[in-house]
């Protein structure tokens, strides 16, 4: 003391509750845990806000192995998948539970969408190699034989017993899969008891109950420039998902073709640069985006007005913005 | 000679213990400026091919991935926490020699190859004040 | 002149309170023409009202200063009107952090140090207060701490500036009969021969 003098030990007595009032600023509440992994060809994310530690992370890795579950179930580039081994039967096959439980979701809205959400469009696709290093613009002949046969009405499912109108039927259920498997994870999560928490699947989304007392702020891309919203939605128990023709493409003599194929024509559908769609799970927002996209704005519209509990939004080829009167 | 002596007059107006006060400062002020706090850590990498987004990662997860430029494919790697340019269609490599970036606003590019590749510290949503964006 | 011991005291507490009231003016119209001034770097400020500090500090103690420089802060906040405002914060936090390393390194050396010492500390100390408080107050973006070796080098620069100001402040106003006792404070510090300054002692 007699070092410092009084007058020296006030001042460094200042100091020190002004650290403390720094540091004590500093300290944020509980951050979330954040994982990140790559499934399905996307990057997803996970954040869960009420709970943290070791039996969170336990609980967060186990959602990702059960979207790695579904990706084994449903992807077209996995041989050993339902949706591969569907596509090579050539008759009556039976099919686990949950696959039949999606493959009947997909059917419903593709009946409910007059058909523009399709599931047999595999043909189409391959045709096209959008996702590929490759991709081309196929002739219209193969086109047309690539179409042959495709439509709601092509599949059935009875029980767990699916059939196929035609044998050389190609099923492709990347319109639905993504949405199911973030549908599963959230639904994992849930069960272990935590309230608080999203699945992002590359901009499919699904939220668990709010973030910490607050709605979750949700932005919509904007649909022509990368680093731009459309607006900001607070949501609460929601699933989000975002079809748009920015995603995946490529560009031919100055003309975008996108992975979103019209089934009628079997090319990219036009009417629409995005739509989105907020429903209660992700697979039903997933579908519904798809078939909303093909429609085009006005019979999308449509669509999404006669669908209970959903809205949504979207963005015409011209640019111009619809929403669905929730949404006003 | 002449002309450090006048630049350091003032000096004499110093006391022995300000002198060493002003070495000490001066020491802060030069570590300060080569401490790594100039920069944020980079969150996501960004890749362009003439002037179009065609690859867009986090950086916290490890992969290598094919950019198709006009010449041919450059292979950029994701690993630990940092980007590098692995292989290259272009002649002289400089992209190669670049070595690895982390930080946000590093730039790696292959000119030939027309590919650009930045690093940002924020993603959208974080940049516009959003949880998540859909899209 | 002749005068009771009970007068001297009293005579001796009015001419440091006058002297003070003079430092603070003098610290308000130096803030205020700073503030006036162009500046080509927005938030770099020398600081020129901090010499009165260091005056009011070699003069009368760490009181003094503090005293001086909340005065300054305050003052020089209502004339400019931006008292409570964001900018108003930022000074205050300045100030204190700067009076707080001043009376913390002239109590520690005491004796030892000097103006330019005790300058560089206050001006490190008020751009790590500006900081602090930007970055608490305004900014909530780690960013902002990109700035500070930018802002510590220029402390240093305005700091030294300041205290070669203040040196030649404290050896003019030694000369003063009102400031009896403060040459040889000085000397001691400068360890420099009493003929190198001119005793002009008016006693």
């Amino acid at each position: 003391m007699t070092l410092l003098g009084r007058r020296s030990a006030i001042v460094l007595l200042l100091v020190g509750v002004l650290l403390w009032f720094v540091w004590s600023r500093t300290v944020q509440p509980q951050p979330p845990l954040m994982r990140t992994a790559l499934i399905m060809g996307t990057l997803v994310e996970i954040r869960v806000y009420d709970q943290a530690g070791g039996e969170a992370e336990a609980d967060v890795n186990a959602a990702f192995a059960e979207m790695r579950r579904v990706e084994q179930l449903f992807s077209s580039a996995i041989p050993s998948s339902e949706v591969v081994r569907l596509s090579a039967a050539t008759g009556p096959l039976e099919v686990d539970a949950e696959t039949a439980r999606v493959l009947k979701t997909g059917l419903r809205i593709a009946h409910s969408s007059a058909g523009a959400f399709d599931m047999t469009l595999g043909r189409v696709k391959a045709l096209w190699g959008i996702e590929t290093d490759h991709p081309r613009i196929p002739s219209e002949s193969e086109l047309s034989a690539a179409l042959v046969g495709v439509g709601p009405d092509s599949l059935q499912v009875v029980g767990q017993l699916v059939s196929k109108a035609r044998p050389n039927l190609v099923l492709e259920l990347g319109g639905i899969a993504k949405g199911y498997a973030v549908d599963r994870a959230v639904e994992l999560l849930q069960r272990k008891g935590i309230r608080s928490a999203a699945v992002n699947a590359g901009g499919d989304i699904r939220l668990l109950g709010d973030r910490q007392g607050e709605p979750w702020r949700i932005g919509i891309q904007h649909p022509r420039r990368a680093d731009d919203v459309l607006l900001t939605l607070p949501l609460v128990n929601r699933a989000v998902v975002t079809s748009g023709d920015y995603e995946r493409f490529f560009e031919r003599d100055g003309v975008r073709y996108h992975h979103i194929f019209d089934p009628g024509t079997g090319r990219p559908a036009r009417g629409c640069q995005s739509v989105t769609v907020i429903a209660a799970d992700a697979m039903t927002a997933d579908a519904l985006a798809t078939a909303a996209f093909v429609l085009g704005p006005v019979k999308g519209l449509a669509l999404l007005q006669g669908e209970k509990d959903v809205e949504g939004l979207l963005v015409a080829a011209d640019g111009r913005i619809l929403k669905t009167a929730g949404l006003k | 000679m002449r002309e450090r002596m006048k630049l350091f007059s003032w000096l004499r107006y110093a006391t022995p213990l300000d002198r060493k006060l002003l070495l000490a400062v001066a020491i802060l002020v030069a570590v300060s400026f080569a401490l790594p706090l100039r920069r944020e850590d980079g969150a996501q990498v960004i890749a362009t091919v003439q002037d179009r987004v065609v690859f867009k990662a986090p950086l916290n997860i490890d992969r290598t991935v094919d950019l198709q430029g006009p010449l041919g494919t450059t292979v950029l790697q994701i690993a630990a926490g940092k980007v590098r340019i692995l292989s290259s269609p272009c002649r002289n490599k400089t992209c190669v020699h670049m070595g690895e970036v982390h930080q946000d606003g590093d730039v790696l590019a292959c000119l030939p190859n027309k590919l650009v590749v930045h690093v940002e510290s924020k993603t959208l949503a974080g940049k516009t004040g959003h949880d998540f964006v859909s899209r | 002149m002749i005068l009771s011991v009970a007068e001297n005291i009293t005579l001796e507490q009015t001419r440091q309170r006058v002297f003070l009231a003079l430092f603070v003016a003098l610290a308000v119209v130096l803030n205020t023409l700073e503030f006036l001034l162009p500046n080509p770097v927005p938030w770099f400020r020398i600081g020129l009202a901090n010499i009165l500090g260091i005056t009011a500090l070699f003069c009368y103690g760490v009181r003094a200063l503090w005293l001086v420089n909340l005065c300054r802060i305050i003052l020089g906040s209502l004339l400019v009107g931006r008292l409570f405002g964001p900018g108003f914060l930022l000074s205050l936090g300045g100030g204190i952090l700067s009076a707080a390393m001043m009376s913390c390194g002239f109590s520690l050396g005491r004796k030892r140090i000097g103006p330019i010492g005790v300058s560089v500390l206050g001006a490190l100390g008020h751009v790590s207060g500006q900081l602090l408080v930007a970055w608490l107050v305004v900014v909530r973006h780690p960013g902002i701490w990109l700035l500070l070796p930018f802002f510590l080098l220029f402390a240093m620069i305005s700091g030294i500036v300041n205290g070669l100001a203040a040196h030649f402040l404290l050896n003019s106003l030694a000369g003063h009969a009102a400031f009896r006792g403060l040459r040889e404070r000085l000397d001691i510090l400068t360890g420099q021969q009493p003929d190198l300054h001119q005793q002009q002692s008016g006693n």
